[in-house]
This record gives structure tokens, sequence and C-alpha cells, in this order.
């Protein structure tokens, strides 16, 4: 009987997910070009030689998105936790506050990105407009989203924008678990509000961070709506990151092995990645108990 | 030490209510572009607010009506509800069983769980060549299997720990009344986890009315959801800012409505269940 409660889930995720994995793996191995012909081609390890050694745009739009994993979240990280401890000296009106606070979370991103390139156009966007007003015309600011050297910086601050509220919301809840009497206690025996947040708040707090950089590195690792609206990955390939170079060459460029090899290191990556935090989190309810 | 504190809570506000200007500010300045004109938003110095009599849908109307709008918001509805009902609907069997029989242990529970760290963009290949093989590109039907693939494994997990959170003595007395499990199943655990379901239906509804990759992927002409739309009138040569910004205020409406109604398990929500509070 539990089986059969199972089964429809499991048919349908076999389908949809190991089939595909199984398809693209056999894809990898094979050269097919759809803009020219139908016909597969083996050529065994070739495109995985050829993405990990002869494509720099592939280790450009890799290093892109990690500029955007590791700097990007670790700006919401910091800014959420500011916000979180700030949030809570609010007393019983924090609920209100943090409503408020949470609405960039659920707008789709193609619609934050819409946002951002308004704000950001060098025309007639607001950003500009307030930047050259502050500054008397002193400070020229550039075309945010048409400077390579802006471009990538425009993406990560959307995404900060999206997602600072999210770990917010998570180390807020966090921080109203930790017991009052712990804290109480504390103070007691004369810690100060440095003390009491390095040595007991932080402390306490890591598995709920744990949890929000892994869900947070996760999704930033396929930052593609975002890209499409803001800067298209330029100008150049200044702002592309590894979900939208893997989307031209499967679906612009049509090289349908080349993608799909590029598709597995991809796949290797974040299982890498959700191992070590894994692996983090273990170690750390072990800490715990 | 009273006075320090209200200092100290007026100072903090004082932060906060910055900072909340800088997180609404986005939302704020698309809601009035929507009723811009195309001069307006031209203009410099740029106009804040528009004039009073200017505060008509002229642009909402031009956005459904011009662009194709109505079709687009038909065809998100179609997709989300029914998403969002298939991965509830088999998600909340498959949840029963693995917080109940627990079949085949954490190992399997994770590689549920694991399929939704796929990059999308990785299944988007191969989904691409099926689809095209059976002639379902551009369907409602591709555009569902999709969206279920990334929402079916959140909606398990989410069910999951809200029937751990259950007694199981009230399942077992009603089975030793002569229940079957599925009687058990449907009169007593789907009511008792209602909360559940709907934060599990609103969730996967929203997640796939944001969702833009499949949707640019596998639709062309005959289905185009609010997200392509406004993708492709933003990238086109004559853009039309003030309806695009239309458009972007009736594709946030479900998710505003989501974080103000369901704020109780939005964190439970967020983390598919791994935090519950």
């Amino acid at each position: 009987m539990a089986l059969l409660f199972v089964l429809p889930a499991v048919l349908l995720l076999l389908s949809l997910t190991i089939y595909p994995l199984i398809r693209t793996l056999a894809l990898s191995v094979v050269q097919l070009e759809l803009s020219v012909s139908p016909n597969e081609k083996f050529v065994g390890l070739t495109n995985f030689i050829k993405v990990l050694t002869g494509d720099s745009r592939f280790w450009n739009a890799m290093g892109n998105t990690a500029v955007l994993v590791v700097v990007g979240v670790a700006i919401q990280l910091v800014l959420g936790m500011t916000l979180a401890l700030m949030a809570q000296q609010m007393g019983r009106g924090r609920t209100i506050w943090v409503t408020l606070f949470l609405i960039p979370i659920m707008i789709a991103p193609v619609v934050s990105g819409f946002q951002f390139r308004v704000i950001f156009n060098d025309t007639f966007g607001p950003l500009n407009y307030i930047i050259e007003k502050l500054t008397n015309g002193v400070i020229q600011p550039p075309a945010w989203t048409a400077n390579p050297d802006t471009s990538l910086l425009t993406i990560m601050m959307t995404d900060v924008w999206q997602w600072a509220p999210f770990m917010m919301l998570l180390i807020l809840a966090g921080l109203e678990s930790i017991s009052p009497e712990l804290l109480e206690a504390a103070k007691v025996d004369g810690a100060n509000a440095w003390q009491l947040f390095w040595r007991i708040k932080l402390p306490l707090l890591m598995s709920v961070i744990i949890i929000g950089l892994l869900i947070r590195m996760m999704d930033t690792f396929k930052t593609f709506d975002l890209v499409v609206l803001l800067t298209n990955g330029g100008p150049g390939d200044s702002s592309e990151t590894i979900a939208y170079y893997t989307y031209l060459n499967g679906f612009q460029f049509f090289s349908m092995g080349y993608t799909a090899a590029m598709a597995f290191i991809q796949l290797i990556v974040i299982i890498i990645i959700s191992r070590v935090f894994l692996s983090i989190q273990k170690r750390q309810r072990g800490a715990d108990e | 030490m009273k006075s320090n504190r209200t200092t100290l809570r007026i100072v903090i506000g004082l932060f906060l209510t910055v900072a909340l200007v800088f997180f609404l500010f986005p939302v704020l300045w698309m809601f009035l572009t929507s009723f811009k004109t195309q001069d307006q938003i031209f203009a410099s110095p740029p106009v804040i607010i528009p004039p009073r009599d200017q505060w008509n849908l002229d642009n909402y109307i031009g956005a459904l009506t011009g662009s194709g709008g109505l079709q687009a918001v038909r065809d998100s509805l179609i997709v989300s509800i029914s998403t969002a009902l298939i991965s509830v609907g088999v998600g909340s069997l498959a949840a029963y069983s693995l917080a109940r029989y627990r079949l085949g242990g954490d190992q399997f529970s994770f590689w549920i769980l694991s399929t939704r760290m796929f990059p999308p963009v990785a299944s988007a290949i191969p989904l691409f060549l099926i689809f095209r093989q059976l002639k379902w590109i551009d369907t409602y039907w591709a555009l569902i299997l999709c969206n279920t693939i990334f929402n079916l494994p959140f909606a398990i997990w989410l069910l999951k720990g809200f029937i751990e959170d259950l007694p199981v003595e009230l399942e077992e007395s009603a089975l030793i009344d002569g229940t079957s499990v599925f009687g058990a199943f449907w009169r007593i655990t789907l009511p008792l986890i209602s909360p559940g379901l709907v934060t599990a239906l609103l969730f996967t509804f929203v997640f796939t009315w944001n969702e833009f990759m499949f949707a640019l992927l596998m639709t062309r002409r005959a289905v185009r959801p609010l997200t392509v739309m406004i993708q492709s009138l933003a990238g086109g040569h004559e853009i039309l800012w003030a309806q695009i910004a239309a458009s972007g205020v009736i594709a946030i409406i479900p998710g505003i409505l989501l974080v103000i109604f369901l704020q109780r398990y939005i964190v439970r929500g967020l983390t598919m269940g791994a935090l519950k509070y």
C-alpha cells in the first residue's frame, strides 16, 4: 500500500529526472549540431575536454557565477543578519516590519530584473539622477548595465535586493528560538552586547545560517532570468553566468552534445557544493548535541 | 535605563525605515511608472508622481489587450494551477508513505530532495528533445511537466514535515476500527494537514507563476506565459515602459498576496520544511 502511494511520484520523478540525466550523459559523448543536421556522431570525451581546456568563455561564465555565489550571497548574509538583529529590537511591532521586508522575495525574477533595468537606465533611470543631484554633478555615474565594469554588479545588486530579506527572515526566526533565560544568564555573568552576539547568538544561529547559505548558493548558481532581463550577458561576455552560457550553446547555437557535457559538469559542481554543506551541517549537529 | 531603551528603538527604527525604503523603492517605482505616459518616463528631471488626472487604467488595459496580455495571464493561470494540483496531489500521497512507512529510508527521501537541486538548464536540453519528438513543444503539457519536476520534491518534503508533526495514534485507531489505509489518509490525515496543503498549493502556484526559463524554452506562440511576455516586450525595439510596468504589477500580485496571508508558514515553505519556525 505504501508503495502504491509513492508510485506516482516516483514514476514522475524518474521519467523527468533520471531519464533526462541518462539522455544528457549519452548526448555528452556525441556531436549533435541541430542547426546543421539531426545526426549524432560519437566523439568520446572530446566535448568534455573542449569545455574544460579550450573554452575560455566557459571559464569566464564560471568565474562570473562564482562572484555572484560567493560575494553576492555573503552580502545577503551580512545584510540579512544586520536587519534581523535590528528588527528583533522592535518588540511587538516587528511583524509588520517583517511583512514589508518580505515583499521582494516572492516577486518573479523577470519582474525584479525589469524594475532594476528601469532604475539603472542611464538616460532616465532614477539612480543616476539621484547620484548626480547629490554630488552636484561631480560624479558622473556609469551606464550601469551597458558598462563591462558594472554589468555583473547590476545582476548582483538585484539578487541581493531580492534575497537579503530571505536571510533576514531565517535569522530572525533563529534568533527568536534562542531561550531568553540563556541570554539573561550571560548578562548576569557580565557579558556585553558584543560578547552576547559572538559567543552565544552566532553559534546558536549556525545551523540556520548553513541552511540559508546552501539554499541561496544553489539558487544563485542557476542565475538566468536576471541576466536575460538586465544585460543579456553583455557587454561582450562580461556578465554571462554559467546557466546563461549553457542556454546560449543549447538554444541559440544548438550544439546539443557540447551543451550536454557542459550541463553535466555543472551537475557535478552542484553535487560537490551540496555534499560539502551537508557534511558541515552534520558536524554542526554533532557540536550542538 | 528606560529612556535609553526608547532612544535605541528610535535609532534602530530610523535605520530600518531607510532600509525599507531601499527594499520597497523598486516596487514603488514600477507601480508609479505604470501610470506614466511615454513622455513622462523620459522626462528630465524625472516625473515622480504622475498628475492626478492620469491615475487611470490605460496602461493596464493596453498591456492586457494590446500585446496579448490577457492570453498570457490565462496561460500562466492554467500552467500554475495545474502544476500546483498535480504536485500537491501526487506529493501528498508520496509524503504520507515516506513519513509513515519510512519507505526507502533517508536515502530515498534525499534522492527526492536532490532532484530539486538539478540545474534547470541541464534538464532543459533532454526534455526539449523529448518534447520535440512528442510534438509537445508549445503546449501546456510541456510546461506543466517541466514545472512539476521542481515543485513535486518541494511539495513532498513540505508535506512530509506536516504529516510527521501529527500523532500517529489518530490513524492507528482508525485502522483498528476497520478503515482502509487510504481511508485513514483521506479522512484523517488530509483534513488535519490542511494548513500544509494550502501552504504547498500556494507556494507551488507562485513558483510556477514566476518561473521563466522553461516558459521561454518550451513555448513558441500558442502558449505564452506572463514572464515570457514581459521579457519579450522588454527586449523589443520600441520599449513601452509603462505598459511593461503595468504587466509587472499584475505579475507580482500572487506573490505579494502569498507573503501577506501565509506569513506563518513562509520560513517553512522557503526552506522546504528544513526549518519549522
